[in-house]
C-alpha cells in the first residue's frame, strides 16, 4: 500500500498533472469510436428480432409487428458495454534505463506516458481500467474501475513507480490469467529483457480465457544499436554480473541478438492472435499511439 | 653455471621496454561505466564474438616489449657457461697478453694496406671489446722477441701504443715472445687471463726447443688470429744474396755483381731482375726461375771512378716487397801514391834499392793495385811535393836534406805515412839526432847474423790477416842475414809488429799526429835477404802500405743481417766514430776493447761509418761535424728465412698440451676472446625475428 504521505508529494502531484495533461492531450486528438459489446443488451441500436420466449423481458416485444402477424417478436439492440482492461506495467530495473548520450527521459517515463494516454483513453469511452506494476512479481496494483476519477488512482500509481527489481514476465502472467476476467483486456507494456524464453506459454494461456492481448514492447534505441564505443563496463540495471568489453567488438552481434528476440516476440504474438506493437522510445508517443490506434480502428472496420 | 654479457652496456636496452608501454598507457581509450539493461544479452553476443581486442592489445603489447628486452640481451652478447661462474666472468676484467707478430712478413700487402696494419685494426677493435678495468700487455714477436708494454689498465694508452708500432725487418720469434707472454701471465693481476696471437703462421719462427720450455709453462688457452688468410697473393720471390767482386784486368776494372733469386712459388717464374745504383736503373734483365729453385745471376759493371758504389738488386714485384731488394756496396780500392826514396841507387837497375820495390808496389805498371810508386833520388827530394803522396818509403837513405825532417814531420801529422827500410846507407847517428820526433827508436848497430828469421805469432797483425798458412810458413823460411838493432827512447810509444827470431824486433809502428810511422829493420833490396825475390813479398809490401794510409781493412764487404752488430777494429781508441743509417739518422759508435760496435742495424739499407775529428767527442750526434770522415760502408739485409711462404702446419706440435685455438680475424659482437662459453646471441636474434613476424601477423589480422 502507498504511503499517505506520498499522495501530497509535490512531485508526484506534478507527475500526476504532467502525466494527466500528456494523456489528455494525446487521446483528445485521436479518440475515436467506441468498443462494441459482444452481449445484446439495451441499446438504442437495434440489432434483429427473436421469438417470443418465456423468461424475456415484456417490455422489449415489439408491439406492431405483434398486431401484424399475431407473433410476439422480442426487439433485439446491441449492447453497449464498459471494457475491463488491466494495463500490465512492467517496472523492473531494465526498465530505467536512460541513454547516457541524450537528455531526454527514460523508458519507463515513456512507458508511463503510453499507460496513462491508454488508460484516459478507456475512462473516456467509459470502460473500465486497472493498472498493474510488476517486476518478478506483481509490485502493485489497481483494480479495473470505470468512473472518470479513476484516473487519478492510475496516475498516482505511476508516478509513485520506481523501476527496480529483476524482470520475470512468465511468473506475473501465469498469476494474473487466474485472476482476471474473461473477456477482458489485457495490455502489457514492457521492455520483455528477460532471460525467460517461456513466454509464449503464459501468453497462450491468457488467449485461452478469452482475453484480448496487446503487447507494447518499449525499447530505447541505444538497447538496439549499442551506439558506445571504447572500452566501457557494462553494469546491469537488473542483477547480471557486470561486463567489460569494447562495444565495437560484438555491435553486430549484439544488433544480430536484440532483432532476433524481437522477431521471436512478434512470431509468438501472430502465432497468438496477440497485438504486438513495437515502441521506440526515438520516436513521439504520440505519434506512435496514434499510429497503431489508427492501424487497430481499421482492422475493426474490417 | 652462469651467464655472462660480452657487452653489459646493451643491457642499459632494458630500459626501453617502458616505450611500448608508456605508448600503450597514453593511447588507451578511457574507461568508461555505462548502466545498461540488456547486459546479459552483451555477454551472450560477447561469448559469440570471435573479436577479442583487449586481449590481443596486451598480446602485442608483450609481445612488443619482449622483442625490445631479447634485442638488448642479444646485443649484450650474453654466453651461458657451464663452468665455474667464477672462473668465467667475461664482463669481469681479465688480463690479455697480445703477442703480435711484427716480422717483415707481415708486410705484406692486402687489399687494403698491409697484414700488420690489420693486426693493429683488429687489435684496436678488440680492445673496445674488453671490459673496463681489464689490464694489457704487447710483446712483438720479431727476433729477438720483446716485451713492448708491461701490465697497463688504460685502454687509451695501450691504444696510442699500438698505433705507433712499425712492423720490423726482422724474421718471426714466436717461441720467445710465448716465453715472454708466460712470464707476463705469470704477473697478472686478474683471474682470468688470456693470450692472443696475432700472427700470418709463418714456419719460420717456431722453434721446437724453444717450445718444449714454454709448452710446460703455458696453462692459458691460445687464442690464434690467423691473418695469411687476407693476403690475396702469397710471396713469390725473395732476393737471397748479393755479392760484389773486383776483378783485375788489364787497363779495365771490372766490378761483378752476383746475386741469388729464390722462387717460392709452386710454379716457374721469369721476372725482371734490375740492378739500381743510387736510385737510378744500371740495368734490367728478364730471368726465369724454376719453381721452388734459387737462380744465380750476375752482372758485369765496368768501374768509371775510384768513388764507392751503393746499390740494389730488385727482383720483380710481389705482395712483399722488403725481400725482393737487397742491398749492396762496393768501396774500390784507392789509388795511393806512394814516392819511394832510393838512398843506393846502382847503375844497374836491379842493383838499386827501389828497383824490388818499384815492382812490388805495382808488378804491372799500369796503376791496378791501386798504388802508384814513384822512385825517386835523394838529391830530387826537395823538388817533390809531399802533399801529393800518401807514403814516402825510405829505402836504405843515408840522410836528409837540411831541415827537411821538419817536413817530414809535418807530412806525418798531417796524416801521412812513413816507411823506413834500412841498410848499409842508413846513418844511424843522423836518424838518432835528426829524427827524433819521427822515430820512436833510436837505432844502434848492424848486427850480423848467420841467419835469423820472422817470427809469426798466433795473434796476427791485420797486415798478416790476408795470409794464408801456407804463405805465412814460406815467410817464415826466408833468411834474414843483416838487422839493426835498437833501443826504445823514452817517452815514445810504440808497437813491435813483428819479430825475429833472434829476439829483435822485425817492424816498429809508431802513430804520430793522424800519419803513422813504419820501421822495417831490415833492408827492402836483397842486401840484407832474399824477401824481396820471394813471391810472398809483394802483397807484403802492398798490404804495409795500404795499412799506413788506414786503407787496408776494407769492410765494405760486410754483410749484415738485420739486427748484427757492426764491429770494426780500430786502431785509435780515443778515436769516435759514428754511422749514418739508410734513413739518414747519425749515431755515435760504442768503442771497447779496440773494437767500435754499432747495433742499431734495423733497417736495410747502406750503412756509412764517419770517423769524427779528434777535437770533437760529442755524446750524441745530430750534425756531422767539420772534419769528419767517410771511412766506409756497410750493409745490412734481410734474413730470407722469413721469406718463405710456407705456413705452419701444426701447431699441436708445439703445444701438444695446451688449448689453441686458430681463428679468422673477423670480430663479431657475440664473439668474446675470453674462454668457452655457449653463446645466445644468436637464438635470441632469431627470437627476436620470430616475434617481428608474430606481431605483423597480428597487427594485420586486426
Amino acid at each position: 500500500m502507498e504511503n499517505a504521505s506520498s499522495n501530497f508529494d509535490p512531485q508526484v502531484l506534478a507527475r500526476i498533472s504532467s502525466l494527466k495533461i500528456t494523456a489528455i492531450n494525446m487521446v483528445d486528438g485521436i479518440l475515436t469510436g467506441q468498443h462494441r459489446s459482444r452481449h445484446k443488451g439495451a441499446s438504442v441500436e437495434f440489432a434483429e428480432y427473436k421469438d417470443y420466449s418465456p423468461g424475456d423481458e415484456i417490455r422489449h416485444i415489439d408491439w406492431k409487428v405483434a398486431g401484424k402477424t399475431d407473433k410476439y417478436h422480442v426487439k433485439q439492440f446491441e449492447q453497449s458495454t464498459n471494457l475491463k482492461c488491466t494495463i500490465l506495467l512492467d517496472s523492473s530495473g531494465s526498465m530505467a534505463y536512460k541513454s547516457p548520450f541524450e537528455k531526454e527521459e527514460s523508458k519507463i517515463n515513456y512507458a508511463c506516458n503510453l499507460v496513462a494516454a491508454l488508460s484516459y483513453l478507456f475512462l473516456k469511452q467509459f470502460d473500465a481500467v486497472g493498472l498493474t506494476l510488476f517486476n518478478d512479481a506483481v509490485v502493485q496494483h489497481i483494480p479495473p474501475r470505470s468512473k472518470a476519477s479513476h484516473l487519478q488512482h492510475i496516475l498516482h500509481g505511476l508516478s509513485t513507480l520506481s523501476a527496480k527489481g529483476v524482470t520475470q514476465v512468465e511468473n506475473v502472467l501465469s498469476g494474473l490469467a487466474e485472476r482476471l476476467q474473461g473477456r477482458g483486456m489485457l495490455i502489457l507494456v514492457s521492455d520483455f529483457l528477460t532471460h525467460d524464453q517461456d513466454i509464449h506459454k503464459s501468453l497462450k494461456l491468457l488467449r485461452s480465457r478469452g482475453l484480448e492481448v496487446i503487447l507494447f514492447h518499449v525499447l530505447h534505441p541505444d538497447e538496439i544499436n549499442l551506439p558506445f564505443d571504447g572500452d566501457t563496463i557494462f553494469e546491469s540495471l537488473e542483477d547480471d554480473p557486470t561486463v567489460g568489453l569494447d562495444p565495437i567488438d560484438i555491435r553486430e552481434e549484439y544488433q544480430k541478438a536484440i532483432q532476433e528476440k524481437i522477431d521471436q516476440l512478434k512470431k509468438i504474438s501472430n502465432g497468438l492472435g496477440v497485438d504486438y506493437v513495437f515502441m521506440d522510445t526515438s520516436i513521439p508517443l504520440q505519434q506512435a499511439l496514434s499510429y497503431y490506434l489508427l492501424k487497430r480502428k481499421s482492422l475493426i472496420k474490417l | 653455471m652462469s651467464l655472462n654479457f660480452s657487452s653489459p652496456f646493451f643491457l642499459f636496452g632494458l630500459i626501453g621496454m617502458s616505450i611500448p608501454i608508456l605508448i600503450h598507457l597514453l593511447t588507451r581509450r578511457q574507461q568508461k561505466h555505462v548502466h545498461f539493461s540488456a547486459v546479459y544479452l552483451l555477454s551472450q553476443s560477447q561469448k559469440r564474438s570471435i573479436k577479442k581486442s583487449n586481449p590481443n592489445l596486451l598480446l602485442l603489447l608483450l609481445l612488443r616489449c619482449m622483442g625490445i628486452a631479447l634485442l638488448s640481451l642479444a646485443l649484450a652478447g650474453p654466453f651461458f657457461y657451464f663452468g665455474d661462474s667464477e672462473a668465467f666472468r667475461s664482463n669481469a676484467p681479465s688480463s690479455y697478453v697480445f703477442i703480435v707478430d711484427d716480422s717483415y712478413s707481415m708486410r705484406s700487402h692486402i687489399k687494403e694496406g698491409t697484414l700488420f696494419e690489420s693486426a693493429i685494426q683488429f687489435l684496436s677493435n678488440f680492445l673496445t671489446k674488453i671490459p673496463e678495468g681489464s689490464e694489457f700487455s704487447l710483446v712483438l714477436a720479431s727476433h729477438p722477441a720483446r716485451t713492448v708494454q708491461d701490465w697497463i689498465a688504460q685502454k687509451n694508452s695501450f691504444e696510442k701504443l699500438i698505433h705507433g708500432l712499425q712492423p720490423s725487418y726482422q724474421r718471426t720469434d714466436i717461441g720467445h715472445a710465448m716465453e715472454k707472454a708466460t712470464h707476463l701471465l705469470s704477473t697478472a693481476s686478474h683471474k682470468d687471463k688470456s693470450l692472443i696471437l696475432l700472427t700470418d703462421l709463418n714456419e719460420n719462427g717456431w722453434d721446437k726447443e724453444v717450445f718444449l720450455e714454454v709448452a710446460s709453462l703455458l696453462n692459458t688457452p691460445l687464442q690464434v688470429f690467423d691473418f695469411s688468410i687476407l693476403a690475396i697473393k702469397k710471396n713469390q720471390v725473395s732476393v737471397e744474396s748479393v755479392e760484389t767482386h773486383q776483378e783485375f784486368l788489364a787497363r779495365s776494372r771490372i766490378l761483378k755483381i752476383k746475386t741469388k733469386i729464390k722462387n717460392h712459388s709452386q710454379s716457374s717464374q721469369r721476372l725482371p731482375v734490375s740492378l739500381i745504383f743510387d736510385n737510378k736503373l744500371e740495368k734490367e734483365t728478364l730471368i726465369d726461375i724454376p719453381a721452388g729453385q734459387t737462380i744465380a745471376k750476375e752482372f758485369s759493371i765496368p768501374l768509371r771512378s775510384g768513388d764507392s758504389i751503393r746499390g740494389k738488386i730488385k727482383a720483380g714485384e710481389d705482395a712483399l716487397l722488403t725481400d725482393d731488394i737487397r742491398y749492396f756496396s762496393h768501396q774500390p780500392n784507392r789509388n795511393i801514391k806512394v814516392l819511394v826514396v832510393d838512398g843506393d841507387p846502382g847503375t844497374v837497375s836491379h842493383q838499386s834499392e827501389s828497383f824490388y820495390l818499384e815492382r812490388a808496389l805495382n808488378p804491372f805498371s799500369v796503376s791496378v793495385s791501386h798504388i802508384d810508386p814513384t822512385v825517386s833520388t835523394l838529391a830530387e827530394l826537395p823538388l817533390r811535393n809531399l802533399s801529393d803522396f800518401s807514403v814516402v818509403i825510405f829505402a836504405n837513405v843515408r840522410d836528409l836534406p837540411v831541415g827537411y825532417e821538419l817536413k817530414l814531420e809535418s807530412f806525418v801529422l798531417r796524416g801521412g805515412a812513413l816507411i823506413f827500410g834500412m841498410g848499409d846507407q842508413v846513418d844511424a847517428k843522423y836518424y838518432n839526432e835528426k829524427l827524433g820526433n819521427l822515430l820512436p827508436v833510436t837505432l844502434e848497430a848492424v848486427q850480423k847474423l848467420k841467419k835469423t828469421h820472422l817470427l809469426f805469432k798466433n795473434n796476427q797483425h791485420p797486415v798478416m790477416r790476408a795470409f794464408s798458412a801456407k804463405t805465412i810458413k814460406e815467410m817464415k823460411e826466408i833468411p834474414f842475414h843483416s838487422i839493426y838493432t835498437i833501443q826504445a827512447r823514452d817517452g815514445k810509444s810504440f808497437k813491435v809488429s813483428n819479430w825475429f827470431t833472434n829476439k829483435n824486433p822485425a817492424i816498429l809502428e809508431s802513430d804520430s799526429g793522424k800519419g803513422k810511422v813504419i820501421v822495417f829493420l831490415s833492408s827492402l833490396d836483397r842486401d840484407w835477404n832474399d824477401f824481396p825475390i820471394q813471391p810472398t813479398f809483394l802483397p807484403w809490401i802492398q798490404r804495409w802500405t795500404q795499412y799506413a794510409t788506414r786503407g787496408l781493412e776494407n769492410f765494405s764487404q760486410q754483410n749484415l743481417l738485420i739486427g748484427e752488430t757492426f764491429t770494426q777494429k780500430i786502431d785509435k781508441p780515443n778515436g769516435q766514430w759514428a754511422v749514418r743509417t739508410p734513413g739518414g739518422n747519425l749515431h755515435l759508435t760504442l768503442t771497447a776493447d779496440g773494437k767500435t760496435h754499432f747495433n742499431k742495424t734495423g733497417f736495410p739499407g747502406v750503412y756509412t761509418l764517419f770517423e769524427l775529428p779528434d777535437e770533437t767527442l760529442p755524446k750524441t750526434i745530430t750534425k756531422l761535424p767539420l772534419g769528419a770522415q767517410s771511412i766506409g760502408s756497410f750493409t745490412v739485409n734481410l734474413d730470407t728465412k722469413e721469406s718463405s711462404p710456407q705456413k705452419l702446419s701444426d701447431i699441436k706440435t708445439f703445444l701438444p698440451n695446451l688449448k689453441v685455438e686458430i681463428k679468422k680475424p673477423e670480430l663479431e659482437v657475440s664473439q668474446l676472446p675470453t674462454s668457452e662459453g655457449m653463446m645466445l646471441a644468436t637464438p635470441l636474434f632469431l627470437f627476436v625475428v620470430g616475434i617481428l613476424l608474430m606481431e605483423g601477423w597480428m597487427i594485420r589480422k586486426e
